[in-house]
């Protein structure tokens, strides 16, 4: 009953704070997927202009088995580039006013060497390096160049097998030696393609809580500074409202808050790696199960109720904004610290231990682990994590009540 | 025991860091009084009404509210009174109405909030209209009526206002004073304000104690302090105790 109206004033206070609270649930699910797909649309606005220039202009044949020239290979990288959006012009065309991002050119003698047995065959590249369209055209001719140069190479090993009588795979020449990759979960059983992609995204989630603990804390700043600052604290820490559902009632509607504007950061992260993907045809999206949402709600409510559990007795104590502030950007530091090293490391097997026990002292390395357990189905690492956070959490509660001075809080200064 | 008094202070000490803010403060409070505290700036007033609320603990000496020793028994005390500090705010995105609401809430649970809340408006004196506006909307007096009418309402044994009119125009402060006055006779109650307002309380207070550097120097009824110090007014005995520009 006590929490009641604590929860009934924090909810309304908030929520009619409508403005704020829009432009900070759906400004990340609109500007991520934005500057997602813009990095990409941006790329095909900006004209990329590559010279082509063939100087050997010749013929040539591996034996009778390959007939090669350079302006069939010029022909190639031309068409490339095109179809990656290039606007490729000849040298008999050139401006000589324009700039290239890239030129490529097939120097004389070049079929001489390509065809020789002894020799190897040059492709001059030109590369604009205040050129941001240059690297992509790089790529597009290095992967023409390969196609070709791997054609001549199977003809000259076949060519070769002719003359010697021996009967040749170009395979087994040129790559004798392949990789099979069998992917296997943490207990050892082999698991799917489609698992080991979704252990990918289970750390793409846990690094996108990154976002979630920045708005939280600035709404329980605001909760208990800012109640200071517009005078209606003092009046309120002399009713009868117990001092639990005071820190409970303040933490509990700033998490929701916290969780919808958390939801929406991890959204919109998700739709920054997803839309570009998608727009290659790969689909992210099919590879997210259920269970795997569900536990990351959960890890991100958590982490919310972790970063106000943290914040909350350093806020009381600081009394002002500027040193809440800082407090909370410790807090932010500390919860980023995490999720980045959950993108690359394995929090579970670091070594030596006492790192890992450090990292189990603070609750997100917990949000990590039900997350990244999830997606491998060990249930019971996954409840293990969810209880250690829970209990870190309750004793952040608690030191907060015991924290909780009502004189310390009326003559600290803001 | 009660002794028929709602507020004991003796011999109170309260000091921050190097300042001594109260030193051996001594007084009583009759029940179903209007005392008023008066005193120059930094005199201790607040921070005596901060103790009697249960927000501030004191050094040493003895405080009794309604029978309770502060602060041990803050807890039994809360649900008694009422406290209404200086510039008290109001919870701006909220209207009048529900900042009436959440104390009704608090006192008294879901079920009576209504009830009450009613009480508050009309001890408030506003109309449904006004109470149904966002407070961030309200005068600085229209504010004040709703910030104590939420003090006034819960029917507290002891109302603590600290400077109740201090920056209202003539019609708010005179409003805010019938209010308490009424309040008083229609309740019983004890209410306790602190003041720079000699003509507010020579209108409302039954009692008067004024304190300077944190010891009260002279005590009485407004009459008795006038006929004690030969002042016309409790601006004359003010400036003869505390002196000119003290």
């Amino acid at each position: 009953m006590s929490l009641y109206p604590v929860l009934w004033k924090e909810l309304k206070d908030m929520l009619r704070d409508v403005r704020t609270l829009a432009a900070i649930a759906l400004m990340p699910l609109i500007m991520m997927p934005l500057l997602g797909i813009s990095s990409i649309y941006a790329q095909q606005l900006q004209p990329g202009v590559v010279v082509v220039v063939d100087d050997d202009k010749a013929c040539g044949s591996i034996g009778n088995i390959l007939n090669i020239s350079s302006s069939e290979l010029k022909t190639q990288i031309i068409d490339a580039l095109r179809n990656g959006g290039y606007l490729v012009i000849t040298h008999e065309e050139r401006n000589n006013k324009l700039v290239p991002d890239l030129k490529v050119v097939i120097p004389r003698s070049f079929i001489a060497n390509l065809t020789s047995f002894n020799r190897t065959a040059v492709v001059r590249i030109v590369k604009n390096v205040a050129s941001s369209k240059a690297d992509q055209a790089v790529n597009i001719v290095n992967s023409v160049l390969a196609q070709y140069s791997r054609k001549v190479s199977e003809a000259k090993v076949e060519y070769l097998g002719e003359l010697s009588s021996i009967k040749l795979r170009p395979d087994s020449v040129l790559n004798p030696i392949l990789t099979a990759t069998v992917f296997v979960g943490p207990q050892g059983g082999q698991v799917s393609y489609a698992e080991s992609i979704r252990i990918a995204i289970a750390r793409l989630l846990a690094f996108s809580l990154i976002f979630v603990t920045t708005p939280s804390t600035a709404y329980i700043t605001d909760s208990v500074i800012g109640e200071k600052e517009r005078k209606t604290f003092e009046s309120l820490l002399a009713t009868p409202v117990p001092r639990w559902a005071l820190i409970i009632g303040k933490i509990l509607s700033t998490s929701l808050v916290g969780l919808i504007t958390g939801l929406a950061d991890a959204a919109g992260l998700i739709l920054f790696f997803t839309l570009p993907s998608m727009t290659y045809g790969i689909n992210m999206f099919g590879y997210i199960t259920p269970s795997l949402i569900a536990t990351h709600a959960l890890a991100v409510y958590l982490s919310v109720l972790a970063s106000l559990a943290i914040i909350l007795p350093l806020v009381i104590r600081s009394g002002s904004y500027r040193v809440a502030q800082t407090f909370s950007l410790i807090v932010i530091g500390l919860a980023s610290l995490v999720f980045f090293m959950a993108l690359y490391v394995d929090l579970d097997k670091i070594t030596p231990a006492i790192v890992r026990y450090i990292l189990y002292a603070i609750p997100y390395t917990h949000a990590v682990g039900m997350i990244e357990h999830i997606v491998t189905n060990e249930f019971s690492l996954v409840t293990t994590h969810l209880i250690a956070m829970l209990v870190i959490i309750g004793v952040l509660l608690w030191l907060s009540l015991k924290l909780f001075n009502e004189e310390k809080i009326i003559y600290s200064k803001t | 025991m009660r002794d028929n008094l709602a507020v004991m202070m003796k011999d109170v000490v309260k000091r921050f860091k190097k300042v001594t803010a109260l030193n051996k403060l001594s007084f009583k409070v009759p029940e179903g009084s209007v005392y008023a505290l008066i005193g120059p700036n930094g005199a201790g007033k607040t921070t005596t009404l901060r103790i009697l609320s249960g927000l501030v603990k004191p050094d040493s000496g003895e405080v009794k509210v309604l029978g309770f020793r502060m602060p041990e028994e803050k807890e039994k005390v809360r649900g008694r009174i009422s406290y209404l500090p200086e510039d008290a705010g109001l919870y701006q995105r909220l209207t009048g109405w529900e900042n009436l609401l959440y104390y009704a809430m608090i006192y008294y649970g879901r079920d009576r909030a209504n009830e009450i809340a009613e009480q508050g408006a009309k001890i408030s004196g506003l109309s449904k209209k006004d109470l149904s506006r966002k407070a961030s909307e309200y005068s600085k007096g229209m504010a004040r009526r709703v910030a104590i009418a939420r003090a006034l309402m819960v029917g507290s044994e002891l109302v603590i206002l600290d400077e109740p009119t201090s920056g209202l125009d003539v019609f708010s402060s005179y409003r805010i004073r019938r209010m308490v006055r009424e309040y008083v006779n229609e309740t019983g109650s004890t209410v306790i304000l602190s003041s720079h307002n000699m003509l507010e309380v020579e209108a409302i207070c039954d009692y008067v104690a004024l304190i300077n550097k944190g010891v009260i120097v002279a005590e009485g009824s407004p009459e008795r302090l006038k006929e004690n110090y030969g002042g016309r007014n409790l601006e004359d005995v003010f400036i003869s105790i505390v002196g000119e520009g003290s």
